[in-house]
């Protein structure tokens, strides 16, 4: 029970090996503390792994969580996260979702799921209006992630004897091989980082269909109406939401990293790609896109739809592009939007199998693994994918990520991973504060975990991305806040209006210029804003999150509470994750990015790493060691790990 | 004679991908632009001000507007953008 809008009021234990489905005590103190999504779900794995388990144990949990904005109609806000003990990191990891599967857990009349344990035989789950039926998947086990859910979906339409509407959250082939990197999916969107997929697997857990007719309450219906309206206005007027991000969707970024020579290019060497032009957003739209598509709710539609074979379906993102493209030195866009699909529909990361894939390629060339893999070669790679997806030959291999494959063959230094987590396609050397990023994520080398810097260095404002001054502030400030937006449910995509319209529409006015020169001098101030939070007791129209959680949720939110909200969700993540070994020594970046310029003539085209580590271990209040010390877990209402 | 690639939003809205064009600096080519975008479409809403916010490259590397051009040049034009 809650007394809080947005929220079902009920958390769900359901033990796989007994059947049991029990409730979890999950308060509204905890909720004003956590929010909901990531954070409340790190705050369960905190309360509940001990450090011992392993992600392919029964005892690992997966936690489903959506946010209080879930479900409300709130602009972009219906997005769910899966987290876990990752098989790729080892550690606790996080993947965020914009399937509709979070929706109907919310008319399910549940907030949060919570799995422990294993099914006996491969199995799929029912949850209709908060009850659980548990139903052999022998018939869906084996299947692609759209079959499954179509299958699925025709086994509830049989049994209830009528077409029933409902959310499905499936693995495809990898899951069930436990691919490290495996991904799960719902409708056509995939939580796709951190291996997921392989913990369903690990479970024998092939799919979970939820569907109710109970709505979440609205705390102040008019006030959340009409600040809905004005944030929806404000979203379509900004030019990165209402223009850029509907017209060429994330693909959009990939001239611009390429002429600021952050794309990433075979296998990390370089930061431009020459054959750019083919793979890039303006030829997806020209060339591939037949209509926009979006998540629930959401007034950008940034999604890219695309034909293959003749089907309808979601296009590349950006981070596909690059690392299909210039990664493995491929021109070929419709091979993309293919893999793409192909990818999605066996239920695998395609970041993490792009760059284990670059990285073999490089492998294979430098002599060290003998794989028949090359840069450029590209026209058996549907046959790779499936390999991996079902572990036959190089493909078991390949199934394992990057990290383990360096460890056994050598070629670490050009293992582009951090804790295990391949990078996205965003070359750090010339954006150190991304690099910094890559390196302190809590769940390994992500770009959005790691504070996605890269958008003030060049995608969107023109910070020095070469200067490491301000970044590891600015890496703190911008990792708290986008915690924070994801905790309600919402799309980090919407955090780009915060970003001023004449930053982007005017980059050579004296104003944007004078900006770009003065945010890397900001650290002190943020610092002292992070440290005491309480004087940004205020909310700003810029910043619309805090008024949503106001009025939709009836929580009394400000600036100040939210950052420290992010904050919180981060130390938690962190703490987790030091019970599983944890510290400075993993925030690491390979070599090639640290050690070796970019241009060979700039020394200044690396990620100057150990010197903005210990810069951002002062900024957050952690310990030499890069862990939250007990005093600092304590001011954050967090018992010592 | 340089070559112009437009990018981003300014060539999905304009149309306008690539043409040739003679100019001894990247100012220079600013009108050429509107010219030939105004000849591809000429309701386009693209005005002169919307050219000079945006970012230069000259062979793959950024320049400022004011950087001299010489014959063979490929300029990239492209409105500075995020969304990751
Ligand atoms: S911006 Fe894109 S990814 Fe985000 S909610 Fe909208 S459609 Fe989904």
């Amino acid at each position: 029970m809650t007394n809080y809008g947005g929220y079902m009021g009920r958390v769900v234990l359901l033990d796989l090996s007994t059947k049991k489905v029990s409730n979890y005590v999950w308060t509204d103190l905890d909720r004003e503390k956590y929010i909901g999504g990531k954070a409340m779900a790190s705050k369960i794995l905190y309360d509940n792994l001990t450090g011992k388990e392993s992600p392919f144990g029964e005892d690992n949990l997966i936690v489903i969580a959506t946010g209080p904005l879930t479900g409300t109609g709130a602009p972009s806000s219906n997005r769910f996260d899966i987290s876990s003990l990752s098989p790729l990191t080892g550690i606790t990891s996080s993947s965020n979702c914009g399937g509709n599967f979070g929706y109907y857990l919310k008319r399910a009349g549940i907030d949060a799921l919570i799995i422990k344990g294993k099914c006996g035989s491969p199995t799929w789950i029912e949850i209709d209006n908060g009850s659980f039926l548990f139903h052999d998947a022998a018939v869906v086990w084996g299947l692609k992630a759209s079959e499954s859910q179509a299958a699925v979906q025709k086994l509830l339409n049989d049994s209830h004897g009528k077409a029933v509407r409902c959310g499905i959250a499936t693995i495809g082939p990898a899951g069930e091989n436990l691919v490290r990197y495996a991904s799960v999916i719902s409708g056509e969107r995939a939580a796709g980082r951190a291996g997921m997929g392989a913990v369903f697997g690990s479970k024998n857990l092939k799919a979970i269909a939820a569907m109710g007719d109970q709505t979440p309450k609205i705390f102040d219906p008019e006030r959340s109406a009409a600040h809905r309206k004005k944030w929806v206005n404000y979203i379509r007027s900004h030019p990165l939401t209402g223009s850029q991000l509907p017209k060429l969707g994330t693909a959009g970024l990939v001239s611009t990293m390429q002429v600021r020579g952050l794309l990433s290019t075979r296998n990390y060497a370089k930061g431009q790609f020459e054959g750019f032009e083919a793979v890039s957003g303006e030829a997806l739209t020209e060339e591939q896109l037949v209509s926009n598509n979006g998540c629930l709710s959401c007034p950008i539609r940034c999604t890219r739809m695309v034909k293959v074979d003749g089907k309808k379906v979601k296009g590349p993102e950006l981070e596909t592009l690059g690392l299909l493209g210039g990664n493995i030195e491929n021109r070929d866009l419709d091979l993309i939007c293919r893999w793409n699909y192909e990818l999605d529909e066996l239920g695998m990361d395609t970041i993490s199998a792009a760059g284990t894939l670059a990285w073999a390629m490089e492998a294979n060339e430098k002599g060290l693994w003998d794989n028949g893999l090359r840069f450029g070669q590209v026209d058996k790679l549907s046959q790779v994918f499936d390999d991996i997806a079902h572990r036959r030959g190089i493909g078991n291999e390949l199934a394992e990520g990057s990290k383990r494959l360096s460890e056994k063959y050598g070629g670490a230094d050009f293992a582009i991973q951090s804790k295990g987590m391949e990078l996205a396609a965003y070359e750090p050397r010339r954006a150190v504060g991304q690099g910094l990023g890559y390196a302190v994520a809590n769940r390994g080398g992500c770009h959005l975990n790691g504070g996605y810097l890269v958008v003030l260095e060049g995608l969107g404002m023109n910070v020095n991305g070469q200067t490491p001054r301000g970044k590891a502030d600015l890496c703190m400030v911008m990792q708290d806040i986008m915690e924070a937006i994801s905790l309600g449910g919402q799309c980090l995509f919407t955090s780009y209006g915060i970003v001023p319209g004449f930053m982007v529409d005017k980059p050579n006015s004296l104003l944007a210029k004078t900006v770009n020169a003065v945010v890397p001098c900001l650290g002190p101030a943020v610092r002292v804003i992070n440290k005491v939070p309480e004087i940004a007791c205020f909310n700003l129209p810029l910043i619309p999150y805090p008024y949503e959680l106001n009025y939709t949720v009836g929580m009394k939110m400000n600036i100040g509470k939210f950052i420290r909200t992010g904050e919180r969700s981060y130390n938690v993540e962190r703490a987790v994750n030091a019970r599983f070994g944890v510290s400075a020594a993993n925030d690491k970046l390979p070599k090639r990015l640290t050690d070796v310029p970019q241009d060979p003539n700039n020394p200044k085209t690396r990620v100057p790493l150990e010197q903005m580590k210990r810069t951002y271990y002062r900024a957050r209040g952690w310990e030499k060691n890069g862990l939250p010390g007990e005093k600092k877990l304590r001011r954050l209402g967090i018992k010592s790990w | 004679m340089v070559t112009v690639k437009l990018f981003g939003t300014l060539r999905i809205d304009s149309g306008v991908k690539c043409f040739q064009a003679e100019a001894g600096s990247v100012r220079d080519l600013y009108p050429l632009v509107l010219r030939e975008i105004y000849a591809h479409d000429p309701g386009s809403s693209v005005t002169g001000k919307a050219l000079q916010s945006c970012l230069v490259a000259v062979n793959g590397k950024q320049v400022s507007p004011r950087a001299k051009l010489r014959d063979g040049d490929e300029v990239y034009l492209f409105p500075a953008v995020a969304g990751g």
